[in-house]
């Protein structure tokens, strides 16, 4: 019996609670719920002393998952057990810059206390105060549109300035896009943050909300790799958190079990695009569990990227428009008039008619053509033109005026 | 005793002349190819053999030594069987040197003494050294084209036996050339709608711009891509002549004509490296580039070729010959081609409608990068082709026939060839600030362009060369307009599937 550290002594009795709470969740095959009724019934090191010992049964939270888990995987879980010392567990969970939190403790989000399904131990990466602002979560399909990209790089960016935390997954598509619009605000901040500048120093007494990246990695583990960069920005800039002890590269479950920390950690829960069995659905109706209201960006009907989304408005989800139709849901307006309102531009007759022709849906070249029945010359100068100017964008043959200006 | 028969090889596209030294003399009875022969060559032997005797001649019992000159280069083939065989009928005596006398012989033999032809006729018969060549009947109306020695054919190698002996008078045989079929059909106007796409055809063919063409499967992208040809102009006779050799070198019949109108290759995406760009064996046999030399390439499914055979493509491109090195020899084999290209913007081909696209994205980014930017910048033309629509499938306006627009497409390139080009694509550096000014509108258009960071100096260049030709396709004098810069801005964008590279 080589699994009883000798070190444990050294620790204290609440510490040697979370070391064994660390160790626990490091055994393949334990998840959550398990973790979650060890730490409310027993306590965890009576639960690690059963496995180490070799007879989990012994300890009734762990009763219901042994008596459902095959040989193999139990003798698995038992050999991990043997080879893990919960003391040296905690120490390389506590290296720097990751830090644990217990449910119960002072540093736990406190979003979290009176969750359903609350996870016993959280790891995090980065400024835990991140959370103490409101926070939306911004989450879609990983698949998103060239629109849909846009618009939510725009909604990080304005529920930041907004003061507002921003909530998401890391995945590819629409949750980086709005991270990527959160950090966004935060380099411009950087660049102009000198108190000499007037009109900041309004900006102090409302901070810029902070990203908050829930993923279903351990904290050093990037998924997917292609964002690597993006997940050390938002580690450094906000916060970023996990379940899931450090090494481990996420399997298949771990998405939908992270997905319910987003909804958890969430004043509200945003769906740009989903298709209709997409994990933000999972998302959505996590939250919808919890009471936490869910906004979703309504799509063109015949667009595979909204189905979901439309879905949800069509079952009674926010409308958002634009991110004041999410700050009048968690009961904030925004601070600051709308900076970015554009004065309306005078175009010349041929802009105005391709833009006309144009309306919300794309079109390619030769249907501006004939809507406008303007030649290919025409047509191109004019689109350059807007093309330029940023009204208009080009996707794949296709124009179509830009997510950015309405009217 | 001695003979020496002038004949010829073919090496890439070119011939070279071999002469053939027979030496029959005493010894142990038997023959010896000297003068590197390859494999074929040296089968030569036992062919030769068997051709002089059933031409009635017997085989000299002695020991008979043939000798390639110049020996320092590789033979390959059959094609000299026909001068080893006269060497040795004259150099035995059974004919004299007088009777062969400046006489050319290219044919391979059969063991009942036909002669049959080989690859290459016309580059051979430009090579041969001798005032006139015997060739094979079925290669004689390919050989006529060559304006060069006098054309002998003949059957077999006893009626020249017998027509050198004097016996007979050269035969009369006929050998009408059979006129390749005219073909008919494949025109423009067959195309319905699409009257981007069909304007970057036409630019394409004025100015010989490359073309790339985006759009998802059954948008008629191949259908378009085979109708440039007709927009072609005739090949001049200097063009021509360069196109027939590659022809005959890689041992396509000719059907008795020279290569008059564009040649149309379209390999397919599995093709190697040597398929594409030639060589591989010995021969040096001309690829699919050469094949498409004064005419159009196509490569459909452009993604799908292998990166490095794509590559390979990138010098014969920009200097219209490939130039094949090997240990031993070299070859320089005419490239000069109009490619034209074709891809689906994603692997499951929706890309091109915003969010219809169900690639995942790892697949997606591995397709985009399959393109190396090089490559793309060649393309003068990058077009989306977007599915056409229904009713347009369904009846609508058929569009201008090819020869209207082909003939445009004649008084575009009337138009270069007075700048000294061949066409607009060549124009560069100094001749283009010449010849394609831009009128103060376009300038500021232009200028918008290039600050918004899409545009590089480099494709500033390709863009005022397609707006030129759009001016000469309009007929249009002048310092050239935003219409038309704009114009060609769209005619090269950044199409869908392919990683923005800087225009």
């Amino acid at each position: 019996m080589t699994g009883t550290p000798p070190g444990s002594p050294t620790l204290s009795g609440s510490e040697r609670e979370v070391a064994h709470l660390v160790a626990l969740c490091s055994l393949p095959g334990l998840g959550p719920a398990t973790l979650l009724r060890c730490h409310r019934g027993g306590g965890a090191e009576a639960a690690w002393a059963a496995i180490v010992a070799g007879r989990p049964l012994q300890a009734p939270e762990l009763a219901p998952l042994f008596r459902r888990l095959p040989d193999e995987a139990r003798t698995k879980l038992l050999a991990a057990a043997r080879t893990i010392d919960p003391a040296k567990e905690l120490a390389r969970h506590r290296t720097d810059p990751f830090e644990v939190h217990v449910l119960g403790d002072t540093r736990y989000p406190a979003r979290l206390v009176d969750d359903p399904a609350p996870p016993a131990l959280l790891f995090s990466s980065g400024c835990i105060a991140a959370l103490d602002a409101p926070s939306v979560a911004v989450v879609g399909t990983r698949n998103a549109t060239r629109l849909g990209l846009e618009f939510a790089t725009r909604l990080g960016l304005e529920l930041a300035d907004a003061g507002v935390a921003v909530v998401s997954g890391l995945a590819l598509g629409i949750d980086g896009a709005a991270h990527r619009g959160v950090l966004g605000t935060a380099e411009r901040a950087d660049l102009n943050g000198e108190p000499d500048h007037p009109a900041e120093l309004a900006l102090e007494h409302n901070p810029h909300g902070q990203p908050v990246g829930v993923i279903a990695s351990g904290l050093d583990i990037a998924y997917p790799r292609r964002h690597a960069a993006l997940h050390t920005q938002v580690a450094q800039a906000g916060l970023l958190l996990s379940e899931t002890p450090l090494g481990l590269r996420p399997s298949g479950w771990r998405f939908p079990a992270r997905n319910r920390i987003i909804a958890g950690l969430s004043d509200a829960v945003v769906v740009v695009e989903s298709r209709s069995a997409g994990g933000s659905m999972l998302t959505a109706g996590e939250a919808l569990d919890r009471g936490v209201p869910v906004g979703a960006v309504p799509g063109h009907p015949t667009a595979p990227a909204a189905t979901g989304t439309n879905d949800l408005l069509f079952d009674g989800a926010h409308l958002v428009r634009s991110v004041d139709d999410i700050l009048e849901v968690i009961g904030l307006s925004r601070p600051t008039p709308d900076r970015n309102r554009l004065t309306v531009e005078r175009l010349d007759r041929e802009h105005r008619l391709v833009l006309e022709v144009l309306g919300q849906l794309p079109a390619a070249l030769p249907e501006i053509m004939e809507r406008s029945g303007l030649s290919l010359e025409r047509v191109s100068e004019v689109l350059v033109h807007l093309e330029a100017k940023g009204t208009v964008v080009r996707s794949g043959g296709w124009f179509q005026r830009s997510g950015g200006r309405r009217g | 005793m001695l003979a020496s028969i002038p004949s010829a090889i073919v090496l890439g596209v070119d011939g070279y002349p071999v002469t053939v030294e027979v030496h029959v003399g005493v010894g142990l009875p038997g023959l010896t190819i000297v003068g590197l022969p390859d494999a074929a060559c040296r089968e030569a032997r036992d062919r030769v053999r068997a051709a002089v005797m059933a031409a009635g001649v017997a085989w000299p019992s002695k020991k008979i030594t043939i000798n390639l000159a110049p020996s320092g280069t590789r033979k390959m083939g059959s094609g000299l069987d026909l001068a080893m065989a006269m060497g040795v009928l004259v150099a035995n005596g059974d004919l004299t040197g007088e009777q062969a006398h400046g006489l050319g012989f290219l044919g391979e033999l059969g063991l009942d003494g036909t002669v049959r032809a080989v690859p290459g006729i016309v580059p051979l018969v430009d090579a041969v050294e001798c005032e006139a060549v015997v060739v094979p009947v079925s290669a004689a109306a390919d050989a006529v084209l060559v304006e060069g020695p006098k054309v002998r054919p003949i059957k077999t190698l006893g009626e020249l036996f017998r027509v050198l002996k004097g016996d007979e008078p050269w035969p009369d045989h006929e050998f009408v050339p059979r006129l390749p079929r005219v073909e008919a059909g494949l025109d423009l106007a067959d195309v319905r709608g699409q009257p981007v796409v069909r304007r970057a055809l036409e630019v394409a063919a004025a100015g010989a711009h490359h073309l790339l063409m985006v759009g998802p499967p059954g948008a008629g992208k191949t259908m378009l891509a085979s109708r440039l040809p007709g927009l072609l102009p005739d090949l001049g006779r200097e063009e021509a002549m360069e196109a027939t050799r590659v022809h005959s070198a890689a041992g396509r019949s000719l059907h008795g004509g020279l290569v008059t109108r564009p040649p149309f290759r379209a390999p397919h995406h599995t093709a190697t490296m040597v398929a594409l760009v030639g060589g591989g064996t010995e021969a040096m046999r001309p690829g699919e580039v050469s094949l498409a030399h004064a005419g159009v390439l196509f490569l459909d499914e452009l993604a799908e070729f292998a990166p490095t055979v794509l590559d390979a493509l990138r010098q014969p491109l920009e200097e219209g010959v490939i130039r094949i090195s090997r240990a031993k020899f070299a070859a320089r084999l005419p490239a000069r081609v109009l490619l034209v290209a074709a891809m689906n913007p994603c692997p499951c081909g929706e890309a091109a409608r915003p969010g219809a696209c169900r690639c995942p994205e790892g697949l997606l980014s591995r397709y985009r990068r399959r393109l190396s930017g090089p490559l793309l910048d060649r393309f003068d033309l990058r077009i989306d082709v977007l599915l056409p629509e229904v009713d347009q499938l369904l009846g609508g306006e058929p569009g201008e026939p090819s020869a209207v627009v082909a003939a445009r497409v004649r008084v575009a390139r009337d138009r270069a060839v007075l700048r000294g080009v061949r066409a607009n694509a060549f124009l560069t550096g100094p001749a283009l600030e010449r010849w394609a000014p831009l009128a103060p509108d376009a300038r500021d258009l232009l200028a918008t362009v290039l600050r918004t960071g899409r545009l590089s100096a480099r494709g500033l260049a390709r863009i005022r060369r397609v707006a030129l030709t759009l001016a000469d396709l309009a007929g249009y004098e002048g310092p050239l307009t935003a219409g038309q810069v704009g114009t060609a801005l769209q005619l090269r964008a950044d199409v869908a599937g392919v990683q923005g590279v800087a225009a």
